[in-house]
């Protein structure tokens, strides 16, 4: 663990002007003895309990979604992060996101799981009161308790605070009586306590309550008919003067927005973490399938086509996963930075995250895309069978798809990734101003041509995010000087800028991963890794490119225009890369070891 | 100088595998230029005894205590020792089976000898005393050389053809004293499977995965079991599922059997499976699915339904029978 | 009362054996190891059963193997077991392993000796006869089933086609197969716990092997399977009985 004082951990949102060492990231290649103990116990339950009944679970067996729960509370995986004096483990966040991974190949089972102990313990473990956490959290921790939350609205989703759930004092002043109806409500089906959402009297914000499943006035609906994660109990819950106890009220009045904003950062993380988890999963079936399947006279693992398709799935995946570890890294040192300066430990966890909820927006959207990428290439690897509900790709295939949609669409996660830079560099706790000026100055002067000082392995592609740095800088800087206010309008330019800084984020990601594996392991037994990099990176050169040009050619004009493209092309201009090469590379390895190998 | 080998019996007759263990002991002995003695425990014929001798061995000392009846491991390894101690015998032969494993180990240990299980060859005397043995359940070979003057083979049932030849055992009793601690284990029950052909020491077998759909195919199985005289087995997860009984299970964590031929059907051939069979002789997969991997281990396939497929076969083996 | 429970390190059971040096030794780069599924799905997992009933009071582990072993004994403690001895040996001699365990054991003095049918990677299944032999206690191999009442272990074991129920005074040396207990996933507490649990390193007992590996091989290739039609089932029984010459 880093020495607090020596600390070089930037703050959130410095990815974008600031540099990393590799040595700073923290990378899964380091797990401890004991995470790894705690990762193989995850695993061993998924193979016992639930992939031999994905079929049960998905036609919701009575009882037996719960019950997998129980057997997850005997475990002690529902209270990993829950602090011992409340009957969890006090692991940390790291450890909590390495949970969240290897359960994240469980299908619904997954789904119900983070659900569970994400938004629904969370708000009480974080926001509750002494006396409300000593009730509610030994037992959701253990499991005997299954906790489930509720937010959404039939007509308010991403406008979250529109919710029109109301909540009036009764005339004993004794209870907050709620009236209201909230949809799709996961875990809804068997869960003993809610944190619902709900506006007292006429506030503008939220307050949030905790609402045992007993309490007079609540009805559920019957399970809603979805796509995917069938698996899942996923309900519309109905509030008619739905009696809860004034204690109940969870924190201070209207502070439920805040409390949903804040829990939902660290929901975004831990879907980040799911995914990659089930990503891994979908390819060692994809590969395995590959490896036995023949046509033509011979597995289909040997023809390119395949080939690139496992390389590309490998790839995204083991940039994500970079992603999702460096930023959990970078928020577990924040907040034992938040405690050791004399913070409350809920707050500073709560804060510590938060300081890279730009990060966590990220991550949302980076990993739910890859997975989704995993999972198409996934049913045509698998061909005919892949549309068979015989065969595990089409229950992978359904199940992806809300990871796009929920804890905030991803095109709202776009949208605050800008949004949040934007509003940290006014209120001054980000510079970009000042880089983004330096950008333009350098714009109009000469090329340095010169070459670089030391030429080390990872030269390059160090050179290459530099310079994503200084084309996001120039379309940000300019989008803002021309479009000011209404920036926050124009939602495709936010699109646009948010592309090119997921693609840096998790570009530069990778490469500190890469970087710090070569020196654990030494080059030689990298070479797979340093072909994922050099792949990602040149391809995340030309997405930042495209992206960079839409925005350009949006809002500026004339000169301006033409001197922006050139700088554009500049600081997305690649040397010549042999990608096929290099992802035949990758697959080979893949297809050599029968499984996600990286 | 004499080989050693301890020979079972159920009381009635010397079974398939006991003759090949003396069988081994007397190709060793003659490269050595030493005989062979059997050593019998309990209560059997003169006959059984004598007939050991078509196998090589010349002298039979016979323990003839009824309480060897049962296995005894204590009392067994003290006749054991009391017979090597009596003809100063440096090579003691065992079976690689229960009893076996049970006794010869304590037997080596009072020697000091080293002792090698599961062998697969004749000692290499080249190379010193080198054995063949499977490792890394049948992913491998390991040659073992035992160091010490005396030395214990454990022999691999199956490995070897029998071939009778003419002679006749001479019988000697062998008088031992037992103590009353060496009779701590005591039998409450027996169940024998009877009417069936015990799986472990079986020539032929037919087993069947989870492919089969459901313990009510089974008939089809036992059908084809039963004309070609071979024993029935499973998959791990049929056995999990209480299709068929547990000692049915075959795979790293049931049994480990080498057949001559091992019929599989509806099984996909799962590494761990593979691990319980891979020394079987000839490998019959049948399987609706071409891709299954057990089809990279088998000598012949047969894609298609078992519901078919097994009828048909079980046709063509009684008609072979009866051409027999 | 205590019981030891003999655990060995041996290599995933999907692990390709890849030789080295000529066939004289196992190449374990890249190899994943676990515990002998016998030694804890039926040996140490039986073991934890006692302990929970009340039936012992002390489970202790004991491993012949060097450090690299350590990983696997700390994850034989997150399942259960109070302390573990590891004998800083390596050792593919089973009578060699049969000392060092016996020489420690018998400064101790256990009731019950539980350890795997045989473990995975050299499948002699021998060590735990040994053992009794030169802790002059019985044996019972191949156990489906161990119940103790007072001090009398009652185990139901696989003979030559069926089992066999006997009873005997402890102290016993049993090795297990399935139907002894059902294997566990360890869990959050147990994982904690195994950080604060003794694991103590001895030196073995100096004494030789009388066996020594010098040689592996690999089976050869497997000629491609034969295809047959379904249709044609006379001819599969012609080819087992002309060619394999199975029938």
């Amino acid at each position: 663990m880093n020495d607090i004082e020596t600390l070089k951990a930037i703050k959130g949102g410095e990815f974008l002007i600031k540099e990393t060492s590799a040595e700073h990231v923290f990378i899964p290649e380091e797990w401890d003895e004991e995470q790894l103990m705690i990762a193989e116990t995850c695993d061993n339950f998924l193979a016992q309990h639930v992939k031999p009944n994905l079929t049960r679970i998905d036609n919701q067996e009575p009882g037996l979604m719960p019950h997998l729960m129980d057997e997850a509370g005997a475990l002690g995986l529902l209270g990993i992060s829950v602090p011992e004096l409340y009957g969890g483990f006090g692991k940390d966040f790291k450890t909590s996101m390495l949970v969240a991974e290897r359960l994240g190949a469980g299908n619904s089972f997954s789904v119900a799981f983070s659900a569970h102990s994400g938004i629904g313990t969370l708000p009480i473990l974080y926001y509750g009161n002494e006396a409300q956490k000593q009730k509610y959290i030994p037992k959701l921790a253990s499991g005997e308790w299954k906790g489930a939350y509720c937010l959404t609205e039939p007509s308010s989703g991403s406008d979250a605070n529109s919710g029109k759930a109301r909540a009036r004092l009764s005339d004993d002043g004794k209870y907050y009586l709620i009236t209201g109806q909230k949809m799709w409500i996961t875990n809804a089906g068997f869960a003993d306590v809610f944190t619902v959402f709900a506006k007292i009297d006429n506030d503008d914000n939220l307050s949030a309550f905790i609402v045992e499943k007993d309490f007079e006035g609540l009805t559920l609906n019957s399970e809603e008919h979805k796509m995917g994660i069938k698996g899942s109990s996923t309900r519309q819950v109905f509030f008619n003067d739905c009696k809860v106890p004034v204690e109940n009220l969870l924190s201070d009045r209207q502070n439920g927005f805040k409390i949903a904003v804040n829990i939902l950062n660290i929901g975004r993380m831990k879907l980040g973490g799911g995914t990659v988890g089930a990503c891994k999963e979908v390819i060692t079936l994809a590969v395995r399938y590959a490896n036995e399947r023949e046509q033509f006279g011979r597995a289909i693992s040997k023809y390119g086509a395949i080939r690139h398709k496992l390389a590309q799935q490998a790839i995204l995946t083991y940039a994500s996963e970079a992603a999702v570890y460096r930023a959990s890294q970078n928020m577990e040192e924040a907040t034992e930075m938040l405690v050791a300066s004399g913070m409350d430990e809920s707050k500073a966890k709560l804060k510590g995250i938060e300081q890279f909820a730009i990060e966590a927006a990220i991550i949302k959207v980076h990993c739910s895309e890859t997975l989704d990428y995993v999972v198409d290439e996934g049913v045509q690897i698998y061909g005919g069978m892949g549309y068979s509900a015989e065969a595990p790709m089409d229950r992978a295939y359904r199940d992806s798809r809300i990871n796009r949609i929920f804890e905030g669409t991803n095109e709202i996660n776009r949208m605050l990734t800008v949004d949040m830079m934007l509003k940290r560099a006014l209120k001054g706790e980000l510079d970009l101003m000042g880089p983004a000026q330096k950008v333009a100055g350098e714009l109009m002067s000469i090329p340095d041509f010169s070459l670089t000082n030391e030429e080390s392995l990872f030269s390059t592609e160090k050179k290459y995010l530099a310079n994503f740095k200084k084309a996001i800088l120039m379309v940000a800087g300019g989008a803002v000087q021309k479009l000011m206010a209404q920036l926050g309008k124009e939602q495709e330019v936010l699109m646009n800028l948010a592309d090119m800084l997921i693609e840096l984020y998790v570009s530069e990601s990778l490469q500190l991963r890469v970087e710090k594996l070569v020196g654990l392991r030494g080059e030689e037994s990298c070479k797979e890794q340093l072909d994922i990099m050099r792949v990602y990176i040149n391809e995340a050169a030309e997405k930042i490119a495209k992206s960079g040009r839409e925005a350009l050619n949006y809002f500026a004009e004339g000169d301006e225009k033409r001197m922006m493209l050139m700088g554009l092309k500049r600081y997305t201009k690649t040397d010549d890369f042999n990608s096929i090469q290099a992802r035949r590379n990758i697959a080979a390895k893949l297809i050599t070891e029968n499984k996600y190998c990286f | 100088m004499s080989v050693i080998v301890l020979v079972e019996h159920n009381g009635r007759a010397i079974n398939k595998k006991n003759l090949e263990a003396v069988q081994y002991a007397s190709v060793i002995a003659q490269k050595t230029g030493a005989t062979v003695t059997a050593v019998i425990l309990g209560t059997v014929g003169a006959r059984e005894m004598e007939s050991l001798g078509q196998y090589g061995a010349q002298k039979v000392l016979h323990v003839d205590d009824a309480r060897l009846n049962d296995l005894h491991t204590r009392v067994y390894a003290c006749a054991l020792l009391a017979a090597v101690q009596k003809e100063n015998s440096k090579l003691i032969i065992a079976l690689n089976d229960i009893s076996g494993r049970a006794v010869a180990p304590r037997v080596a240990v009072k020697l000091k000898a080293g002792l090698v299980g599961g062998a697969l060859s004749y000692p290499d005397l080249d190379k010193g005393f080198v054995i063949k043995k499977s490792v890394f359940s049948g992913k491998a070979f390991a040659y073992v050389n035992i160091t010490s003057e005396i030395k214990v083979i454990l022999l691999t049932p199956n490995t070897f053809p029998l071939n009778k030849i003419e002679g006749k055992a001479a019988i000697e009793k062998l008088n031992v004293i037992f103590e009353e601690k060496d009779f701590g284990i005591k039998v409450k029950e027996v169940n024998k499977v009877t009417g069936e052909v015990p799986l472990a020491d079986a020539g032929i077998v037919v087993s069947g995965g989870r492919g089969m759909k459901g313990p009510e195919n089974w008939g089809l199985i036992e059908d084809l079991a039963k004309e070609f005289g071979a024993a029935t087995a499973c998959s791990r997860p049929v056995a999990d599922a209480h299709w068929r009984p547990h000692h049915e299970h075959v795979g790293q964590t049931g049994g480990t059997i080498r057949p001559d031929l091992y019929v599989a059907v509806g099984i996909s051939g799962a590494i761990q499976h593979l691990a319980g069979v891979n020394g079987s002789k000839t490998i019959v997969v049948i399987n609706t699915d071409p891709e299954a991997p057990f089809f990279k281990a088998a000598n012949y396939g047969v894609v298609g339904d078992a519901r078919e497929v097994l009828p048909r076969l079980t046709a063509a083996v009684k008609k072979f029978n009866q051409h027999k | 009362m205590k019981i030891l429970v003999c655990i060995s390190q041996v290599p995933d059971t999907s692990t390709k054996v890849v030789l080295k040096d000529n066939g004289s030794a196992i190449n374990s780069q890249g190899t994943t190891y676990i515990i002998n599924p016998y030694d804890e799905w039926y040996a140490l997992v039986r073991a934890i059963e006692l302990k929970e009933s009340g039936i012992a009071n002390e489970i202790h582990l004991v491993t012949v193997g060097k450090a690299d072993t350590e990983p696997v004994i700390r994850k034989a403690l997150a399942l259960g077991g109070d302390q573990a001895v590891r004998i800083d040996a390596e050792s593919n001699d089973p009578y060699l392993t049969a000392v060092y365990i016996a020489d420690f054991a018998k400064g101790v003095g256990y009731d019950l000796i539980l350890c795997g049918k045989e473990s995975i990677d050299y499948n002699n299944g021998i060590v735990g006869a040994m053992v009794a032999e030169l802790l002059d206690m019985d044996y019972i191999g191949f156990a489906a089933d161990i119940q103790i009442e007072k001090s009398v272990a009652v185990v139901n074991r696989e003979i030559e086609g069926g089992e066999e129920t006997d009873t005997c005074n402890l102290p016993l040396v049993i090795s297990c197969q399935k139907g002894v207990a059902e294997a566990r996933i360890p869990n959050m507490r147990g994982i904690m716990a195994a950080r604060t649990r003794p694991l103590n390193v001895i030196a073995p007992s100096p004494i030789s092997p009388v066996t020594e590996i010098l040689s592996y091989e690999l089976p050869p290739a497997k000629a491609g399977v034969k295809l047959i039609s379904p249709e044609n089932m006379d001819e599969l029984v012609a080819l087992l009985h002309s060619e394999a010459k199975v029938i």
